[in-house]
C-alpha cells in the first residue's frame, strides 16, 4: 500500500496536528477521535488509493488537515443541558413564563409545601400568575395574581391578588408569653377567601418608599383536622375573643420607609427602616382594630462582606376600636421559621409583640452562606411591657443558598428551651 | 462542536479503522519517517486554505458555560501537551486569531496609543439608536453617529464614573499590542438631546414580545449611569466590526463549521497566554460571550476572524462595586469554601488582606500582593487550565516588552479627569508587569534569540537582560548532528562559556541543508535553568538559520490523557 506507506511518514509537526485533530474531537467522542486519526493518516479508501503526494511544506501539512476537515463540517450542536440552563438563567433573571415551582405554604405552620404556578404575560411587562400549593399538613392555597410592575414610569408596582386558603391545624397555645405552655396546644382551622390590591411606590430614585393597599378577606373558622384538641374544647367565645366568629375584613394598610438594601430578597449591606399602619374594618363592627408595625433591618458587612452582621427588630402594637375586640387569630404572634425559629409556629400571641433577631452570616462562597443566629421576643397585653425583660429566645445555625438578589433556599436548625431542634426549610430570607 | 450521533455499527467500524491505523503506525519502518523540519519552517503565518463561508452563528448559554467551567473545567487535568499552533521556533505565527506585534517587533508610543483604531472617531453631534444591547453587565446601545458610522456605545455606571469606558479604551489597545484582534474603540460623549431613535428598533420585553424602543427605554437605560453636570454621558464607542457576525468562540475544541479551525482552542498558545495577560490586566471575565467571530472575505477567501471583543472587565472594573474576590477566586471553588465554612470565616482569604487605593475610575486593582500564579478569572477556561511553562514564558516576554513609557502612554488614552487615578493605574500595571517578568522569566530556562554565526552560538538571557536575575556562572552547549529524515542525533561536542557566546565545535557540518541541534543550559541560582533549551540550525549558504526551538523539550505528554476528562 504505497499510498498508506507514504502517509505514514510523519513528521513531528504532522504528529502534532494528528494529536491536535484527535484531541479536538476526542473531547467529545472517542469515535470522532478514531475518525480524525484515520482522516489525517489518509486511511480512508480514497486517500489510501489516491497516490496523493506527501506534503512538502509545513503549510501543505496544515492545508491538508484543513481539507481533511471539510467532510466533517456541521453547525454547532447544542450540548446536553444547555436549554435547561437557558430556562434557569431566564428564571433567575426574572424572565419566566409558563410553569414554575411554587413552594409557599397557605399559612405559617403548614409544613413543607409543594406546588406549581403558571405565569402568563398579558402585556410586555404585566402578567398574571396562577398558582397553588399543598403542604404536608394538608394546607391548601390557590390564588391568582395580576402584577403591573412598572406603573407611573417605573415608580410603582401594583399587585391585585385573589385566592383561597385552607389551614387545617393552626396551633393555639393561649394568650401571652409566660402563662402558656407548649404542652397546651389546641388547634383550629379556617378557610379564607381573599382579594387584595397593593400598590408600592418609590417616589424617586432614592431609598424612600411608600406602600399602600387594601384587602378584602373573609375568615371562615372551622374545626381542625382530628389529632389534637380543638380550641373550642377549652375556650368559649366569652373567654376567647373571635372564637367561632367569621369576620369579614376590609383591611387597609400603608407603609413608609427607607430601604437601601441591594434587594429585599437577599442583601449583604444596607438597611430598611419603616412603619406600617393597618386598619382592619370588620363589616359587622365586632372585630375591627388597628395595628402598627415598626421594623428595622440593618446589614453590617465586615471583612469585605465575608461576614455580615444582620440585625432585625420588629414591634407590633394593636389597638381595639371602641366596642370591638381583636379575634385571637388576628393577634400579633411569634414562633416559627420567620421569627422565633426555635419555637412552634404561632407559639405566642397577644396584643403587642417584640422581636429581636441577630444573624452572623459567613460567606462560604458567592452563592452559599452559613449563619449563626439568635432570636428573642415576647408578646404582651400592654404596650408598656414591650421591653427587654423575660424575652423568649432561641439560637441556631443555618445555611443559605442564594442568587445575587434572591434567597433560593434557607435551612435553619434552631434550639430553644421548648424544642431541642427545630428544622426550618424556606425559600425566603429570614429578614 | 459536538459530533452527531453515530450508530453502534459505525462506532465499531471507526474503532476498527483506528486499530488498523495504530497498527500501521507501529509497523512503519523508521526510515519512512518524514523530515522534522520542512523547507518553509518556521512558518510566519498559519495558512487558512478553505472556504469558511458556511460557518453559522452560535452563542453558548452564559449560565451553562459558567456552570460547566466551574464544576467540570475546574477539575480538568491538563494534558501537558505543548501548544499546537506554534511554529518550529516556539512562536505563534500570524493568523486570523493573532498578529505578532509587541515582543516580536518594536512598538512605538504613537502606534500603541492608536492601537486598533484605524479610522476617525465618531462624530457625537448626532446619534441614532439602531439597536439595544440585551445582554451583559454594563448597559449599551448600537448607534449611528452623525457621519453614518455604526458604533456600539458602552457607558459608566454611577458608582464607577470613567471606569468601564477608560478600561475599554486602554485594554483594547493593550490587547491589540499583545496581538489580538480588537474592536476600534474611542472615548466619546453621548448627549441625549441629540439622540434620535430609529423607529425600527425593537427591544425584547420580559413577555418575549419585541416592541419599539422608546424614549422611556432610553431614559431607563441612562438612569443608573454616571451623568455629567451638563447632562451628557461619557461613553466608549466601539466601531462595528467588518464581516458577518457568527457569535462567539469557545475556549476549547474547534468550530465544527470552520474547516480552517483545526487546532483545539485549548491548545492555541494565544488563548492559553490569556492566563498571563489576564492576570496582568485583571481580565477576570474570560468567557465565550466576550469573544466574537466574524466571517470576512480577505484576499479572495472567506474565513473566520476571531476577536477578543469585550476586554472591559479589566483593572478594577468588574461587575459590581462590592465584589472583592474577583481576580482572587473563581466564582466557586471547593477548598476556600470549606476553609471559610469550617473556620467560621476566621481563616482570611487573600482578597481580604489586600490593600486597595480605590479610585472610582480604576476600582479594586493592586500590585503589591499580586501573584500571577494564583490569579483567578471568574471561571476557568480549558485554555487557562492547559497553560504550560513555555506558554507563560512566551506571554511574560510580551508583557515585559511594555516599557514604563508605553504603559503610561496607553493609560493616558483612558482620558481620566483625575491625574492621580491615571498615575495609580500606571503604577499598578508596572508593578504587576514586573512581578510577571520576575516569576515567569526565571521559572524556566530563559535562553532567547539564539544565533549561530562565526563559529559561535550567541543568544540572550531574557531574565538577565531585564535585570531581574543574576547572570549564570556558566552556560553549556551540547552539540549534535541532526538527521532531519529520521530524527536521529549524533553527539558532536560540549562547549562552555561564562558569557552568552559559546564557541562552536570545529567540525560543524558544511553541506547545505544539514542541521545541527544545540542544547543550551545554564548554571545559576535557578535550578530550572539547568534544563536545556534545544535549538536547531540549518546550514544555508555560508551561514546557519534557526529552524527549531523547544523550550521544554520532551514535555509533550500524549493527548490521550485528554480522553480521561
Amino acid at each position: 500500500m504505497p499510498g498508506v506507506a507514504a502517509r505514514m511518514r510523519l513528521t513531528e509537526g504532522d504528529q502534532d496536528f494528528m494529536r491536535t485533530a484527535r484531541a479536538s474531537i476526542t473531547h467529545h467522542s472517542r469515535l470522532a477521535a478514531s475518525l480524525a486519526v484515520a482522516a489525517l493518516l489518509g486511511m480512508s479508501t480514497s486517500k489510501a488509493t489516491a497516490q496523493e503526494p506527501e506534503p512538502a511544506t509545513r503549510e501543505a501539512v496544515i492545508e491538508t488537515a484543513q481539507a481533511d476537515k471539510l467532510p466533517t463540517l456541521h453547525p454547532y450542536v447544542e450540548r446536553k443541558g444547555e436549554r435547561l440552563m437557558e430556562s434557569l438563567q431566564n428564571y433567575l433573571n426574572g424572565v419566566h413564563t409558563g410553569w414554575h415551582p411554587f413552594l409557599e405554604s397557605a399559612y405559617r405552620g403548614g409544613g413543607f409545601a409543594v406546588g406549581a404556578g403558571y405565569q402568563q404575560y398579558v402585556s410586555p411587562y404585566n402578567f398574571i400568575d396562577v398558582r397553588g400549593s399543598y403542604t404536608v399538613s394538608g394546607y391548601k392555597r390557590v390564588e391568582a395574581e395580576f402584577v403591573a410592575p412598572r406603573l407611573f414610569e417605573r415608580r410603582a408596582r401594583l399587585s391585585v391578588l385573589g385566592g383561597w386558603r385552607d389551614a387545617t391545624q393552626v396551633g393555639f397555645y393561649g394568650i401571652g408569653t409566660t402563662g402558656t405552655s407548649v404542652n397546651d396546644r389546641l388547634d383550629y382551622g379556617f378557610r379564607r377567601p381573599y382579594a387584595s390590591a397593593l400598590l408600592t411606590v418609590k417616589p424617586a430614585r432614592n431609598p424612600w418608599m411608600a406602600q399602600g393597599g387594601a384587602e378584602w378577606t373573609k375568615w371562615d373558622e372551622r374545626r381542625p383536622d382530628p389529632g389534637r384538641p380543638s380550641v373550642d374544647t377549652k375556650f368559649t367565645p366569652a373567654t376567647l375573643a373571635g372564637l367561632g366568629a367569621d369576620p369579614t375584613y376590609l383591611h387597609a394598610q400603608g407603609t413608609v420607609g427607607f430601604d437601601w438594601r441591594t434587594s429585599p430578597g437577599y442583601a449583604r449591606r444596607g438597611g430598611f427602616y419603616g412603619v406600617t399602619a393597618h386598619e382592619f374594618h370588620d363589616r359587622d363592627s365586632a372585630f375591627g382594630f388597628r395595628q402598627l408595625d415598626y421594623e428595622a433591618i440593618q446589614h453590617v458587612p465586615i471583612l469585605r462582606e465575608a461576614w455580615v452582621l444582620s440585625l432585625h427588630a420588629k414591634a407590633s402594637t394593636t389597638s381595639k376600636k371602641v366596642g370591638e375586640q381583636i379575634p385571637f387569630f388576628m393577634l400579633p404572634a411569634l414562633g416559627g421559621g420567620a421569627d422565633l425559629r426555635g419555637f412552634n409556629s404561632w407559639r405566642f400571641r397577644d396584643r403587642d409583640s417584640l422581636l429581636l433577631q441577630a444573624e452572623w452570616r459567613i460567606m462560604a462562597n458567592r452563592y452559599f452562606d452559613t449563619a449563626v443566629f439568635y432570636d428573642a421576643g415576647k408578646v404582651t397585653s400592654r404596650r408598656a411591657d414591650l421591653d427587654l425583660h423575660r424575652l423568649k429566645s432561641d439560637y441556631g445555625f443555618g445555611a443559605r443558598f442564594h442568587a445575587p438578589f434572591v434567597n433560593l433556599l434557607r435551612i435553619d436548625v434552631a434550639r430553644s428551651n421548648e424544642r431541642n431542634l427545630a428544622l426550618v426549610i424556606n425559600t425566603t430570607a429570614a429578614f | 462542536m459536538n459530533i452527531p450521533f453515530f450508530s453502534r455499527s459505525i462506532r465499531l467500524l471507526a474503532a476498527l479503522v483506528c486499530v488498523l491505523t495504530a497498527a500501521a503506525i507501529m509497523t512503519t519502518p523508521a526510515f519512512m519517517t518524514a523530515p522534522r523540519f520542512y523547507d518553509d519552517d518556521p512558518i510566519a503565518r498559519e495558512p487558512e486554505s478553505q472556504d469558511a463561508s458556511k460557518a453559522q452563528g452560535y452563542e453558548i448559554v452564559d449560565l451553562y458555560e459558567m456552570t460547566h467551567n466551574l464544576f467540570v473545567t475546574a477539575g480538568y487535568k491538563p494534558t501537558g501537551v505543548r501548544a499546537q499552533n506554534i511554529n518550529t521556533v516556539d512562536e505563534v505565527p500570524d493568523s486570523n486569531w493573532f498578529t505578532n506585534r509587541i515582543g516580536s517587533r518594536a512598538i512605538t508610543v504613537d502606534e500603541l496609543v492608536r492601537g486598533p483604531n484605524a479610522g476617525p472617531p465618531p462624530d457625537p453631534s448626532r446619534w441614532v439608536v439602531i439597536h439595544q444591547k440585551t445582554s451583559g453587565v454594563h448597559p449599551g446601545i448600537t448607534v449611528k453617529d452623525a457621519g453614518g458610522q455604526t458604533w456600539f456605545l458602552q457607558f459608566d455606571p454611577a458608582y464607577f464614573p470613567e471606569g468601564p469606558t477608560s478600561a475599554v479604551a486602554i485594554a483594547s489597545k493593550i490587547f491589540w499590542a499583545l496581538g489580538y484582534n480588537q474592536v476600534e474603540s474611542f472615548v466619546t460623549t453621548f448627549d441625549p438631546r441629540v439622540v434620535e431613535i430609529d423607529p425600527e428598533v425593537r427591544v425584547t420585553r420580559p413577555s418575549g414580545a419585541r416592541t419599539p424602543f422608546t424614549r422611556a427605554d432610553l431614559k431607563e437605560l441612562l438612569e443608573p449611569l454616571a451623568r455629567r453636570p451638563d447632562g451628557t454621558y461619557r461613553a466608549v464607542a466601539g466601531r462595528l466590526v467588518p464581516g458577518r457576525v457568527i457569535g462567539n468562540f469557545l475556549f476549547e475544541g474547534t468550530r465544527p463549521d470552520d474547516p480552517n479551525d483545526v487546532v483545539p482552542h485549548e491548545h492555541r498558545r494565544e488563548l492559553r497566554a490569556l492566563r498571563v495577560f489576564g492576570s496582568w490586566t485583571n481580565l477576570t471575565d474570560l468567557k465565550a460571550a466576550n469573544t466574537l467571530d466574524t466571517v470576512v472575505t480577505e484576499n479572495g477567501r472567506t474565513v473566520v476572524k476571531h476577536y477578543l471583543q469585550d476586554v472591559g472587565s479589566t483593572f478594577g472594573m468588574n461587575n459590581d462595586l462590592h465584589e472583592w474576590d474577583l481576580g482572587w477566586e473563581y466564582f466557586y471553588k471547593g477548598s476556600p469554601t470549606l476553609k471559610r465554612l469550617f473556620s467560621f470565616g476566621f481563616a482570611l482569604s487573600p482578597w481580604q488582606k489586600a490593600h486597595y487605593v480605590e479610585y472610582p475610575s480604576v476600582g479594586k486593582f493592586e500590585g503589591d500582593r499580586f501573584d500571577p500564579r494564583t490569579w483567578k478569572p471568574q471561571t476557568p477556561t480549558t485554555a487557562y487550565m492547559e497553560t504550560r511553562g513555555d506558554d507563560e514564558f512566551w506571554a511574560a516576554r510580551r508583557v515585559a516588552a511594555f516599557t514604563d513609557e508605553l504603559i503610561r502612554a496607553v493609560v493616558h488614552t483612558g482620558e481620566f479627569s483625575d491625574p492621580a487615578a491615571e498615575q495609580y493605574l500606571g503604577d499598578v500595571l508596572i508593578k504587576r508587569r514586573d512581578t510577571i517578568a520576575r516569576i515567569y522569566l526565571t521559572a524556566i530556562n530563559p535562553i532567547v534569540s539564539p544565533r549561530l554565526e562565526a563559529n559561535a552560538l550567541t543568544f540572550e538571557n531574557a531574565a538577565v537582560v531585564l535585570d531581574i536575575a543574576k547572570a549564570p556562572t556558566a552556560y553549556h552547549a551540547a552539540w549534535m548532528r541532526f538527521d532531519n529524515a529520521t530524527g536521529d542525533t549524533e553527539p558532536m561536542a560540549v562547549t562552555d562559556s561564562d558569557t552568552t557566546t559559546i564557541p562552536a565545535p570545529r567540525d560543524l557540518p558544511s553541506s547545505p541543508g544539514e542541521i545541527v541541534a544545540v542544547e543550551v543550559s545554564a548554571d545559576s541560582e535557578y535550578p530550572a535553568w539547568s534544563r536545556p533549551v534545544r535549538t536547531y540550525f540549518r546550514r544555508a549558504g555560508d551561514g546557519w538559520t534557526l529552524v527549531g526551538l523547544e523550550r521544554l523539550p520532551g514535555d509533550a505528554a500524549p493527548v490521550r490523557r485528554q480522553a480521561s476528562r
